[in-house]
């Protein structure tokens, strides 16, 4: 297997509505971007892989419309599609593109639009699996809304459930969003940059549905990131510090949107998410990496809701199950901290579906290669994890990132 | 950022109503179904690792086939729950009265949670770990509905 790394990281500047730009334009911000940082010409690039819910935007196969806007005219190309682990996904297969010696150099594309189209629409895209299991066993339509109500009605169960075997109180829910809000504010890419924001201001936001309030959840966002891999060899001619992408791991519980499944989904506890567990073990083992908890300057995980930071990060194994509100009481999450967790603000700042997990590999590869500008963080980072979950509550993704090859 | 002029939207409606989908109720769900007539609930048990699973499922996390009819109890505890807000249901509920209470409840003898709506409950009394039993209808017809609504005890 070849020595993979990062050399070039490009995103567009996010937020509700980008009415200015098309679709092909907002991801050709992000991928000229990237190949600007990388100092690398579309002719330089072998392949392509792209990813994107295309039920948000309501338009579907995007490489027939985007392709040749992106430069990527005439190169093979690979779509991959796993809900809002797609980014994680996307960057998973650029990273087999070059590790197994098919390519040397391949440009990793994510990006959604979402003001284009309606994303309640895509979401029910996503579940309709369940769905359709679910009527399966005569539920009344009417009734499903209890059981999906987008995203939040999915995250609400887990969180309950996370909460009442961690300790985690809403108190510390709104923390996490101070954290991640402020952090925000110093990543000219991020969608809700909050200066000064409080927890108290957090707690007064309006109830969407218990436990989580709007401070609690991620905006939806137009985006998109793009970020150019290559072989070890070659990223040292490019630049003096690439971030080499040591593993990536990815695993899928059962799924787990407590519904009355039976024909395949078996009701897991949400909270669980065994499949983070086992994925980042896989990730940490073939990363060489013995003491995650040690080891691990840099956290990114996908946590578009508040007490996703903390769960994840518990079951990516870098503190004990129902230590991580200690952890976040203690500072060791800050920018400034021992262990920063989402610098970038993370996905509860910024959520452009697809682009999402792939903008967490792209920002630890931005803080290894200290090109993150105001939101670097303070220590050196040598060695990050990026992480995303998606898919029916079910997938995880996570890619570990350092500044020296595998060895 | 350089921000240019607004695009160009063009209006339009595509009427999705006109697509149908069908779904297959599944040879399990079928007896599992006509169980709830007689106010039974039922699932099946694992030979490999003992789990029971409400509704039956075709194969276990074990990688057996749970083959085991077992009745279990309309009495429940609850593992997880939420109660809308003001966004639920996309705002639709807002000013309609009380919230609707939604928990997970695993069946005492089951292995596995599904959701029940709680009826006439404040939701600051109901927590992980609290008990639930089904408020059957009168005339169950054979539906996952006959079970939906459970009530504290």
């Amino acid at each position: 297997m070849r020595d993979v790394a990062v050399v070039g990281v490009g995103l567009s500047k996010h937020v509700s509505k980008r009415r200015d730009v098309n679709i092909a334009e907002l991801v050709w911000e992000a991928v000229s971007a990237a190949y600007e940082d990388a100092g690398l010409t579309p002719g330089e690039v072998d392949g392509v892989i792209t990813g994107n819910m295309p039920a948000f935007e309501g338009v579907n196969l995007p490489e027939c419309w985007g392709a040749g806007h992106w430069g990527t005219y005439r190169k093979p190309l690979l779509r991959i599609t796993t809900g809002g682990t797609t980014g994680g996904s996307v960057g998973h297969g650029a990273f087999y593109a070059v590790a197994s010696g098919l390519f040397d150099t391949v440009i990793a594309i994510a990006f959604e639009k979402q003001s284009d189209g309606d994303s309640t629409a895509g979401l029910n895209t996503v579940i309709l699996a369940d769905i359709a299991a679910l009527l399966g066993f005569g539920v009344d339509p009417s009734l499903l809304l209890a059981f999906g109500g987008g995203a939040v009605g999915i995250a609400v169960y887990q969180a309950s459930s996370y909460m009442k075997s961690s300790g985690c109180t809403t108190h510390h829910l709104d923390k996490v969003s101070v954290l991640c809000r402020t952090n925000a504010a110093k990543n000219p890419h991020a969608h809700l940059q909050q200066p000064g924001l409080t927890p108290d201001d957090v707690a007064k936001t309006d109830l969407m549905q218990y436990p989580l309030r709007f401070g609690h959840v991620c905006p939806a966002s137009d985006g998109a990131c793009a970020m150019i891999l290559t072989t070890g060899e070659r990223a040292r001619k490019l630049t003096d510090r690439p971030a080499y992408i040591r593993s990536v791991a990815s695993c899928s519980d059962e799924g787990a949107l407590i519904g009355i499944g039976g024909s395949g989904t078996l009701n897991v506890d949400p909270g669980r998410q065994e499949s983070c567990k086992l994925a980042a073990a896989r990730a940490y083992e073939h990363a060489g990496i013995k003491d995650p908890r040690n080891e691990i300057d840099l956290a990114e995980p996908y946590a578009p809701f508040a007490h996703q930071l903390l769960m994840f990060y518990e079951r990516l194994l870098l503190c004990d199950e129902g230590e991580a509100p200690a952890v976040l009481n203690s500072g060791s999450m800050e920018m400034a901290g021992e262990l920063p967790v989402c610098p970038s603000g993370g996905v509860i700042s910024t959520n452009a579906i697809g682009a999402s997990a792939l903008e967490r590999i792209a920002e630890a590869a931005m803080q290894i290669m200290g090109r993150a500008g105001e939101h670097q963080v303070q220590k050196d980072v040598h060695k990050a994890v990026a992480h995303g979950w998606g898919g029916m509550v079910n997938l995880n993704v996570v890619a570990v990132l350092a500044d020296t090859p595998r060895g | 950022m350089e921000y240019k002029e607004e695009t160009t939207s063009i209006q339009g409606t595509w009427p999705l109503e006109q697509w149908r989908w069908k779904h297959e109720t599944s040879v399990l769900a079928k007896k599992f179904l006509e169980a709830l007539k007689d106010k039974k609930i039922i699932g099946l048990k694992c030979p490999g690792c003992g789990l029971v699973y409400v509704p039956p499922k075709p194969y276990c996390r074990c990688l057996s086939i749970p083959d085991e009819w077992v009745e279990v109890k309309d009495t429940a505890v609850i593992t997880t729950y939420t109660f809308t807000g003001s966004w639920s249901f996309g705002g639709r509920l807002e000013g309609t009265g009380a919230p609707l209470v939604i928990a997970g409840v695993m069946y005492d003898g089951s292995d596995t949670q599904t959701l029940a709506i709680l009826d006439g409950v404040d939701p600051d009394d109901v927590a992980v770990g609290k008990r639930t039993r089904v408020k059957w209808p009168e005339n169950p017809q054979g539906g996952i509905n006959d079970i939906m609504h459970s009530e504290l005890i």
